[in-house]
């Protein structure tokens, strides 16, 4: 029962970062269609500009603001220079374009911080056991702010009038056009958004996962993954994707092979494209964010 | 005529690629007066209203919005001086609610905090609405979603308001109930309105002035009265019957 309570938290902490990640994929994909390949290294710059501006000696909350920041204008500038430009965007289109976005952004990293790969220190707080399972600190640090990060993307899109503008673009791009809303606005501030969720999860990822040049391409796929499972253009749908990607990893890592841990996407990804297309827990029509 | 032209469109050409689909099409509406634009399938109605709006650039022409012209604006800077186009199809955004749709048509108004008041006037203009606020638009009926588009506009508090075929698909009354708020808005509101419609009989109930649209060109204008009197015009749009070829 130990085990299972163990695996399960694992899961669930993994997990939310892969929420996250997955977040970041459906904040762009609604408004315009753009599969942001580079989302994974949004997290992966972000652990890195992080743990140089700790070993900069920085407090933590300087340190979050300086890597989110960061990411920030990486991921506008990014939506200026490669996406803004392009008259008729197709995902197809999308793809080559962030993937060479992402390739630039990892050589990049390469160069500023080298091959090796570092852990950010831990948030703090006491690690401790409860009922016999080992709780690490920095897993409670980032399924409380993952939790809070979501409560405040859905108030956002259902409460805002921003957030509302957000998804008349998606559903209706012409329609939000003649309202007067400004779809280039839109596609740079989902971006901002996309820049924003992946520097957190990047940030909070950093102390147990580590982060490197490389590492936005693993995390980036299984983002992908989750955001799949949820129909990618789904709040809700992101967030259990993540969740459930990271828990079924876990348990696959915990009772039959370790070394199977980073088949479970892909697999999972192949079931979902031939059984279920448009993503599990998507409705028909609407596209509920 | 006494009143002020509100839209004047003037020489407009426009189309899609290399195809154009507009020829050099003039038209003008004043303040509280309502313009249909009939004309066949594939007269170019639903093109001369986007090119008016700016989803399509014109090629040539002019389009001038109460003396300020706004040829090849983007559409949202357009919406944003006063043109407010409600477009074929409806296009609510079938996941947000009624008064969601309503609060986004206000997008361009949004900071002059007098979108409640604008909303209780759409509600008094379409009733069956105000019972569905809280509704995501794309479960209402044709007619009611017809009501949330034209709300919508509406909420932008335009001086053109341009409709493209409103009655589509709906059932007599409705169109009915649609048409008669049209006509309170130009009445009203002093609105300079542009009907586009298949459905000639019934625009010709509310219009002061029609405008036949065909292959692109205007080929005929006129009060519905004298439209209705050309013999043409009536065998084509009004009586069901096919016309003569002209000769």
């Amino acid at each position: 029962m130990a085990d299972l309570l163990q695996l399960l938290l694992a899961g669930a902490s993994v997990g939310a970062v892969y929420a996250l990640t997955a977040l970041g994929f459906v904040a762009v994909y609604t408004v315009s269609q753009v599969v942001n390949l580079a989302q994974g290294e949004f997290a992966a710059l972000a652990g890195l500009v992080a743990i140089s501006a700790v070993g900069g000696g920085l407090p933590l909350p300087a340190v979050v603001v300086l890597a989110v920041g960061t990411v920030v204008i990486v991921a506008a500038v990014m939506q200026r220079l490669t996406i803004a430009p392009v008259k008729r965007m197709t995902t197809l289109l999308s793809i080559i374009l962030t993937l060479g976005v992402s390739t630039t952004l990892k050589a990049a990293m390469l160069l500023i911080w080298g091959a090796e790969g570092r852990g950010l220190t831990p948030f703090g707080g006491h690690d401790l056991t409860v009922a016999g399972v080992s709780v690490q600190a920095q897993q409670l640090w980032i399924l409380g702010v993952t939790a809070v990060v979501a409560v405040a993307v859905g108030w956002f899109y259902e409460r805002t009038l921003a957030g509302k503008a957000l998804r008349a673009c998606a559903e209706q791009p012409t329609a939000a056009r003649l309202v007067g809303i400004s779809i280039a606005r839109a596609s740079l501030l989902s971006f901002v958004i996309a820049g924003l969720l992946g520097a957190v999860a990047g940030v909070l990822a950093s102390p147990i996962y580590f982060s490197a040049w490389d590492s936005g391409l693993a995390l980036g796929l299984k983002g992908f993954v989750a955001a799949t499972l949820g129909g990618l253009t789904s709040v809700r749908g992101a967030i259990a994707g993540g969740l459930v990607l990271g828990v079924l990893e876990s348990l696959v890592a915990g009772y039959v092979d370790s070394g199977l841990r980073d088949a479970v996407a892909f697999v999972v990804l192949i079931a979902v494209l031939v059984i279920r297309p448009g993503g599990v827990l998507r409705q028909r029509a609407a596209a509920g964010i | 005529m006494p009143h002020v032209n509100m839209l004047d469109v003037g020489g407009l050409r426009a189309g899609y690629d290399k195809l154009e689909v507009l020829h050099d099409v003039d038209l003008r509406v004043g303040e509280g007066r309502l313009l249909a634009v009939i004309g066949a399938n594939g007269a170019g109605k639903t093109t001369l209203l986007r090119a008016v709006s700016g989803l399509i650039r014109p090629t040539a022409g002019r389009v001038v919005l109460d003396g300020r012209e706004l040829t090849g604006l983007p559409p949202e800077r357009i919406a944003a001086a006063g043109l407010a186009h409600v477009p074929e199809n409806r296009l609510v955004f079938p996941s947000l609610s009624v008064a969601d749709n309503l609060a986004l048509g206000g997008w361009t108004r949004r900071r002059t905090g007098k979108g409640a008041a604008r909303r209780s006037y759409i509600l008094e203009l379409f009733p069956r609405l105000a019972g569905r606020l809280k509704q995501p638009a794309g479960t209402l009926s044709g007619g009611e979603q017809q009501m949330v588009a034209i709300g919508r506009g509406l909420m932008a508090e335009p001086a053109v308001l341009v409709l493209d075929e409103p009655s589509l698909g709906l059932a007599p009354r409705l169109v009915g109930e649609i048409f008669a708020a049209l006509g309170q808005l130009k009445a009203e509101h002093r609105l300079a309105i542009v009907l586009v419609e298949q459905n000639a009989r019934a625009a010709f109930r509310v219009a002061d002035e029609v405008v036949v649209l065909d292959r692109g060109r205007v080929v005929t204008t006129g009060t519905p009265e004298d439209l209705a009197a050309d013999d043409r015009v009536h065998a084509a749009y009004l009586g069901g019957g096919y016309p003569t070829a002209p000769t």
